[in-house]
């Protein structure tokens, strides 16, 4: 991971690597961030924390993942690759409701209702989770008082501004400054 | 003079110290008995420490110091939040325990932030019931030399500042440790290991300051006399919280309910006065809990000298 630090004092910033850098280990997210980029300007009260994603494989489609045969009332699925069978599970939870899914043994689910065609057209979007957990880290590594806050993120860059008062045009044109740099440097 | 050692060793005869303390006047103040191995904090007249010392090697287990036994300590932090919490405040928690000390960890209600951090006169009041307290300030030098002195300006017990960036000096506060700032793991490194030592060695730089103010004018009677006393209570007996009786450099904090108590407390007899008569009374900020002050030696003859208009 490539740090880029900026401010008005080097121990914060020293620190606050080390901070991010502990957090994502906790996280076991390391790997999946390619730049990460810090201002932190005490005097001012302003953090601003971006960080950039690396590309994973992109979205996978259930009928990838699972055997799909169409049954009497609904459809049924054997996992055959197993790393996906919770965030499999969880999105037709959160689709179909818990009441129509169910799972009959470790890797067999059963969706009552559902015609095979509409749940094969499903796909599983890994980065979703990875953008999830990033944003839970970040907000782990603010500093806790300062509490007006600003996100910024497009596919692969999410930048937080934060200060403690109020925020500034000043603040805000800093913080998209930093995220379009980002972004360009992905492009 | 009473000095404070903890017995580390095995059970066995271990009836026969628990003797030689009572024969040389002194108290034990904690058990902690794990299986066969057994710990006891004990207090003692300075001059009998070769008896208990000898004692101790005939039963195969040692004496260790513990100079910060006998103080109850508050480690504080701007929240209790994950960004503060466990670690470090709970690292240096567990290490002064490690030193004798009692310790409390406490999160103030609005301690974080720059312009915004404060502290309530009830965070001051219940801060001010212990020996001493720690204050962890965090990363940024702005914001701890500006800011956040304030957190502890008026707090009248010593005050230890824990912070991350390195400081030559801060006000307000009897020590200064740098280089200890947020933390999101154990610490367990050999480099932090050190820095709690340092901050281990401040605390007891102040507690021994703390003790020499009260040797100028001496306490009544001992904390530990007093203790003594305490443990024949029922109210005392009975009560399941952990060390229901703890010492603090200059009193007790006994953990049964004042209003409940008080009668009962002002009654008790040490060395045949009534402990209303050698020690102020109070309620406990923090609840269910009564603080007990001694007076000291001046306070008390002071009472007993006939007035003379």
């Amino acid at each position: 991971m490539e740090f880029e630090l900026e401010g008005t004092e080097q121990y914060a910033l020293d620190s606050y690597q080390w901070l991010l850098e502990r957090i994502l280990m906790d996280m076991s997210i390391s790997n999946m961030v390619e730049r990460a980029r810090l201002i932190i300007r005490p005097d001012q009260t302003l953090f601003i924390v971006s960080l950039k994603v690396k590309h994973s494989s992109g979205k996978r489609p259930v009928n990838d993942i699972a055997e799909l045969v169409g049954q009497e009332g609904g459809t049924f699925l054997t996992i055959k690759d197993e790393a996906f069978a919770p965030r499999l599970l969880a999105t037709l939870w959160r689709l179909y409701g818990r009441e129509r899914v169910q799972q009959l043994t470790r890797l067999e689910i059963f969706v009552e209702g559902v015609p095979v065609n509409e749940v094969s057209d499903l796909s599983l979007d890994p980065e979703e989770e990875v953008r999830s957990q990033l944003l839970d880290a970040m907000w782990r590594l603010l500093p806790e008082g300062l509490k007006v806050r600003n996100e910024i993120y497009t596919d692969d860059v999410m930048t937080i501004v934060a200060t403690e008062h109020g925020m500034t045009v000043d603040f805000l044109e800093e913080a998209k400054k930093v995220h379009k740099n980002m972004i360009g440097e992905a492009a | 003079m009473y000095e404070v050692l903890m017995y580390d060793g095995g059970v066995h005869k271990v009836e026969q110290l628990y003797e030689l303390i009572e024969d040389v006047g002194g108290f034990i103040l904690q058990k902690t008995q794990v299986q066969v191995m057994i710990t006891i904090t004990m207090a003692i007249p300075a001059e009998d420490r070769p008896l208990i010392e000898a004692k101790t090697a005939e039963l195969g287990g040692k004496v260790v110091e513990v100079p910060l036994a006998g103080t109850e300590i508050a480690v504080i932090g701007p929240t209790l939040g994950r960004h503060h919490m466990p670690h470090p405040i709970c690292d240096i928690a567990e290490h002064l325990r490690r030193y004798g000390a009692i310790t409390i960890v406490m999160g103030l209600a609005r301690g974080r932030g720059r312009k915004t951090c404060q502290i309530s006169a009830s965070e001051k009041a219940i801060i001010e019931e212990y020996d001493a307290a720690i204050f962890m300030l965090g990363n940024f030098k702005e914001c701890v030399t500006h800011e956040k002195i304030d957190l502890f300006k008026d707090i009248q017990i010593p005050v230890v500042t824990v912070v991350g960036p390195e400081l030559d000096s801060l006000p307000h506060c009897e020590a200064l440790v740098c280089g200890v700032g947020r933390k999101v793991e154990r610490m367990r490194r050999s480099e932090e290991i050190a820095k709690l030592e340092e901050i281990a060695d401040r605390v007891k730089e102040v507690i021994s300051v703390r003790r020499q103010e009260i040797e100028e004018d001496p306490l009544f009677v001992h904390p530990s006399e007093v203790k003594d006393a305490l443990d024949d209570m029922d109210a005392v007996q009975e009560c399941l919280r952990p060390a229901p009786v703890v010492l603090h450099v200059d009193g007790l904090r006994v953990k049964i309910p004042y209003e409940k108590h008080l009668k009962e407390l002002e009654e008790l007899e040490v060395y045949g006065r009534k402990l209303k008569d050698i020690a102020t009374i109070s309620n406990c900020r923090l609840g269910d809990s009564t603080m007990i002050r001694i007076k000291t030696k001046a306070e008390v003859q002071e009472m007993y000298v006939p007035k003379v208009d």
